[in-house]
């Protein structure tokens, strides 16, 4: 790198910088210009302001996956792990009719569901592909057994409990004109953009990411750093099931959160977000969680064959590495 | 006719020669050690050999032949096989399977013949003394008999020449005298070796005859019986440069103790007693292997030792707690800093800011200000070159990422400073600079105890040196006493033949 590369640059660099930096904005944007084109004139600010709403569960889901992503890691048991928090904390409203039972079980059970994966992967040192792997059947299975224990298909939520509406209004109402559950989904994630760039804790991720060796030989207590951050990851799961109970009111233990887990991934995927860790930002995640879940809204207003829903969507994930290698490559070779 | 002519070989890097006019013979069931500090161009010519590397100048003629274009294929194809330190055994498969590896023998249809290649490993094994099962997995052999499994493999592909390069660094004595018995062995039925090697017992007592190099020429050759270790040891090392860093202060030897290790034992060292005063430098040294490495990290906390106790302060530090060293002030700058320092995604000022942090995890949030008004006065001091604190540390030199990551344990305000081979990979302005930081950090009241392998680096820094051999100390030598020729005869153990019996053969008891 030469000097004048940091401190003048010229506008073509600048372009270019900006490019390889903030490359998952650019994807936003064509695909937003796409739906907003292939929306026509039924395009209304209520089109635009449900992104946030349609994102906000996904890209909680997302924001945990990501620091696990950051630290070289992966998640496999998100999607599972969301049912059966989703499960365990609508019953535990329904016994209460308390809302705020309700969020404190959803974030005590998410963070009991992360610390399992913790304690394999950071203390024990079980690859993290593994341990999730097996937790996401886990998870699953057990949700799908107690439904079926008690002859039912589906956690379904207390209609008749007092606070009832309440809850509806958090999942399904608006602040001036923006939804809730979006308003939540980003507030959280201005917080883990903070905890990320601006905390010791956050810069500790990255460095383990980046080489984690070298941050044990720098004094990193690295398995601990694991074991808080699936902790975290499984808590952001669970205020995801939370908003998916407030929003939807049930779930089902055969079908929520089927694929979530690849989901969540590929938003960090079009987020920037290296998979060999230690590169990408929260920012990021935000982008790509929200581009995903525009691409099922585009195939809708297209009326598409909903099966062809993963075809697009992949070859999407694929189109967005495949510029981020262009982009890597180029920067490399202008060094 | 030698099995191995080179002659007038020169090879230059970006035009700085390494190589001037080397000559090397090697006849077959020769063991010839090849000798020279680092850096003399040993690897470069066994590159060359080996086809790694193309030679600029010069002939090489093997078997007969002459190479002119020698490539890794064609060595193979020639018989030349090079042992390295990284062993190339694959631990998954069984040991008859990595002897019989691309040449398995096969029956109808490419079904394997098991039993016979068992067999044939078996008795092939016992023509050369080797003790092995074949029908373990390697990975169930200790590095000792994966060596032995190694050289077997060449000399199974008909090697006629096996290249060793420092093959005794990971052995034990046994294992030493079963390695050698094999490298005997098969020299008596014609394989010639290339035994690269610094301790003098071991070249006594197996080579036949030597090569010397020195900064990329060759110094001397000739038959082992004519010479002494010493005279081996001063061809290696010609004239030593003076030194001119060293401050030679007044030391307080009345100075409390802050770092003391009593009969410390881990994997690679044993036994080791050691103590560092404050404001004091200690420089230990040994050949590769030694022991030095393993003994900082054991008492950073970064490997378990298994006896022995680390005092600090007048306090015991529990080991194997890196977090808890820090504590009682103790910070280590790693060898290898690419792999064990440098966190390549992050920038000059994070890098620097790392270890401060683990320290101080109440505070979480980060202020910018704070952080760069402890940076500015360390990157002054360590004179760290970077056009900004915000760019990724990796696009700077070797040199400069080596003072961030001094910059991050004087951070840390850690007084009692291990470096491992801290010079290691910067050119020689920054090793300068190093050196004097060094006596600086000394006269601040910093107390250091620092590896090298650069032996007349000792004298520009050190108080006193103390000698690895084989991970225990050979010796201790106060500043006045250390002299690059004293140190490396300490080393490689020169001098073995002045106290004990003048044969080839002492080498083997004196172990």
């Amino acid at each position: 790198m030469s000097k004048s590369s940091i401190s003048k640059r010229s506008t073509q660099d600048k372009v270019r910088y900006f490019f390889s930096e903030y490359i998952y904005i650019v994807i936003f944007v064509v695909i937003l210009v796409a739906y907003i084109i292939i929306n026509g004139r039924s395009t209304s600010w209520t089109t635009l302001t449900n992104i946030f709403l349609h994102s906000a569960i996904l890209g909680t889901i997302a924001l945990g996956m990501g620091l696990i992503i950051l630290l070289g890691d992966i998640d496999l048991s998100v999607g599972s792990s969301f049912v059966f928090i989703g499960g365990l904390t609508i019953l535990s409203y329904n016994a209460t009719g308390s809302i705020f039972v309700a969020i404190l079980a959803a974030i005590l059970i998410g963070a009991f569901c992360g610390a399992i994966n913790g304690f394999f992967v950071g203390k024990l040192g079980v690859p993290s592909f593994i341990t999730t792997l097996a937790t996401m059947l886990i998870f699953r299975s057990i949700s799908q057994y107690h439904m079926n224990v008690l002859g039912e298909t589906r956690y379904r939520i207390d209609a008749t409990n007092d606070s009832y509406n309440t809850l509806f209004k958090i999942g399904n109402g608006n602040i001036l004109t923006i939804p809730n559950i979006g308003i939540i989904f980003i507030l959280i994630a201005l917080v883990l953009i903070y905890v990320t760039g601006n905390t010791k804790f956050g810069k500790q991720i990255y460095a383990t990411g980046g080489n984690e060796r070298a941050a044990r030989l720098a004094g990193i207590n690295t398995k601990n750093l694991r074991f808080f951050v699936f902790v975290l990851a499984g808590i952001l799961v669970g205020i995801a099931a939370f908003l998916k109970i407030a929003k939807d009111t049930s779930f089902d233990p055969a079908t929520s959160g089927q694929g979530f887990e690849l989901y969540a991934i590929a938003a960090c995927v079009i987020g920037g977000i290296s998979m060999t860790g230690g590169k990408g930002t929260i920012t990021g995640i935000v982008f790509g969680a929200m581009s995903f879940s525009m691409i099922d809204k585009i195939i809708t207003a297209l009326s598409m064959n909903a099966l062809l829903n993963d075809a697009v969507k992949g070859t999407i994930v694929l189109l967005a590495v495949v510029l981020q290698r262009v982009q890597l490559q180029r920067g490399r070779a202008s060094e | 006719m030698a099995l191995l002519e080179m002659r007038n070989i020169n090879k230059s890097f970006f035009g700085v020669p390494v190589l001037q006019n080397i000559d090397l013979t090697v006849e077959a069931g020769e063991i010839h050690a090849l000798l020279g500090e680092n850096g003399a161009g040993k690897s470069t010519l066994m590159n060359i050999l080996g086809g790694v590397y193309t030679k600029d100048d010069g002939s090489i003629v093997f078997d007969g032949q002459v190479i002119d274009h020698m490539t890794i294929r064609k060595a193979e194809e020639l018989g030349i096989a090079f042992v390295h330190q990284e062993l190339n055994i694959i631990n998954e498969l069984r040991v008859y399977e990595n002897l019989f590896l691309k040449r398995e023998l096969t029956g109808f249809g490419g079904r394997l013949l098991k039993k016979e290649m068992i067999e044939e490993t078996r008795q092939f094994f016992a023509g050369l003394g080797v003790e092995i099962e074949p029908t373990l997995y390697a990975a169930e052999l200790d590095i000792s008999k994966k060596q032995l499994l190694e050289i077997a493999i060449a000399l199974h592909k008909n090697a006629k020449l096996i290249i060793l390069d420092e093959p005794t660094s990971a052995l034990n004595n046994e294992e030493i005298d079963s390695f050698f018995n094999l490298v005997r062995t098969a020299a008596h039925e014609g394989a010639a070796f290339i035994f690269i090697s610094h301790k003098m017992p071991e070249i006594f007592a197996l080579a036949d005859r030597y090569t010397v190099l020195r900064d990329g020429e060759l110094i001397i050759s000739g038959a082992i019986s004519d010479v002494t270790p010493q005279d081996l040891t001063k061809a290696m090392i010609g004239k030593s440069t003076q030194n001119t860093t060293f401050k030679g202060m007044e030391k307080d030897v009345e100075a409390e103790v802050v770092l003391e290790i009593k009969n410390l034992s881990g994997e690679g060292f044993k036994d080791i007693n050691l103590s560092l005063r404050k404001g004091e430098v200690i420089s230990i040294t040994g050949l590769r292997g030694a022991g030095c490495s393993e003994l900082l990290s054991a008492i950073f906390g970064l490997k378990e030792p298994t006896a022995g106790e680390i005092w600090v302060k007048g306090e015991r530090l529990p080991t194997g707690d890196i977090k808890e060293a820090m504590r009682r002030g103790i910070g280590m700058v790693p060898a290898d800093r690419k792999e064990n320092a440098v966190i390549d995604n992050m920038c000059v000022l994070e890098n620097s800011y790392v270890s401060e942090h683990c320290l101080t995890p109440r505070r979480q949030n980060i202020r910018t200000k704070r952080e760069l008004a402890r940076y500015r006065p360390l990157e002054n001091k360590l004179n760290i070159k970077t056009n900004s604190e915000k760019a990724p540390i990796v696009s700077f030199s070797g040199g400069n990422q080596q003072k961030v990551i001094l910059a991050r344990w004087l951070n840390t305000e850690a007084d009692i400073l291990l470096l491992d081979n801290p010079t290691q990979g910067i050119d020689v302005g920054a090793k300068e600079e190093i050196y004097a930081l060094v006596n600086d950090l000394a006269a601040e009241g910093k107390s250091i105890l620092i590896h090298t392998l650069e032996i007349p680096e000792i004298k520009k820094m050190a108080d006193s040196c103390v000698v690895f051999y084989h991970g225990g100390i050979a010796e201790s030598l106060c500043h006045e006493d250390i002299c690059e020729e004293r140190v490396v005869e300490l080393a490689t153990q020169a001098d073995f033949d002045n106290n004990k019996t003048e044969t080839n053969e002492a080498g083997k008891e004196n172990e």
